[in-house]
């Protein structure tokens, strides 16, 4: 079962890059072992804490985005309990909830185009088009919001 | 012209009431901004813990998520950007309290 996931977590702030980039294989090598991939890695850089933890006031925050299993990430958890340069970590399974997202976006320019096409308008906006001064996106169809539920 | 006329009576009432307001007390409701969901209104799909732009004008400063009466945000979005700020500061991205 492949699922994707989203991992964070937060490097106490006296830790050094090369440890950091030593974490990041080591996380690494989970995935591999357990058959899952990094999808894409990014790091934040260091960001203050909103709050202290213990005696933190700073974090270097890394995000993995991981395919994988619930299991794999189990593991991950588990390790990065014990890993005492890690002050705080989040795992948080996306793939359905960016479905959603992306079922709903093109929901809604498939039935503003139908709308457009029904006025009599070319189905895509027009650059220089709507009301004064708004960004040129797709804002145009903020009355359709009440259609959605007739539907 | 009909139009023009019943145009210039409303705006007077309007101002009426808004004196009422300051003089006789609570007689009746002042005038209020009609109150739009802003995830709907500015088509925002995905709440994101990750994105705080978004999220901190719902934390105001004692850092308690804004209630739905009060930000008018509807019941749907509501309940997401309350996963999506119980996420964010689990991360320390978002303060649970004002100090």
């Amino acid at each position: 079962m492949n699922r994707k996931y989203e991992l964070v977590y937060v490097i106490s702030p006296d830790v050094s890059d090369d440890q950091v980039t030593e974490l990041h294989t080591q996380i690494d090598a989970i995935v591999q072992r357990m058959g899952g991939q990094i999808e894409k890695t990014d790091n934040w850089g260091r960001r203050k804490l909103a709050y202290e933890i213990g005696r933190h006031k700073e974090g270097t925050y890394v995000l993995e985005v991981i395919n994988g299993s619930g299991d794999l990430m189990k593991e991950i958890d588990r390790r990065l309990k014990v890993i005492d340069t890690v002050i705080r970590h989040l795992v948080v399974r996306v793939d359905e909830e960016q479905g959603v997202v992306e079922r709903t976006r093109s929901k809604r320019t498939e039935t503003s185009r139908r709308r457009r096409v029904a006025r009599g308008l070319p189905p895509d906006r027009q650059p220089g088009e709507g009301q004064r001064g708004e960004p040129d996106e797709d804002r145009d169809e903020r009355f359709d919001m009440g259609g959605e539920e007739l539907r | 012209m009909n139009g023009g006329g019943r145009k210039g009576g409303g705006g007077g009432r309007g101002r009426n009431q808004q004196a009422q307001g300051k003089d006789a007390g609570q007689r009746r409701p002042m005038f209020r901004r009609r109150k739009v969901c802003k995830f709907c209104a500015d088509k925002i799909d995905d709440i994101n813990y990750k994105d705080t732009k978004l999220l901190m004008p719902f934390v105001p400063e004692r850092a308690k998520i804004l209630p739905r009466r009060i930000s008018g945000t509807c019941a749907m979005h509501q309940r997401k950007l309350r996963t999506a700020i119980m996420r964010a500061r689990q991360l320390a991205l978002i303060p649970y309290t004002a100090e």
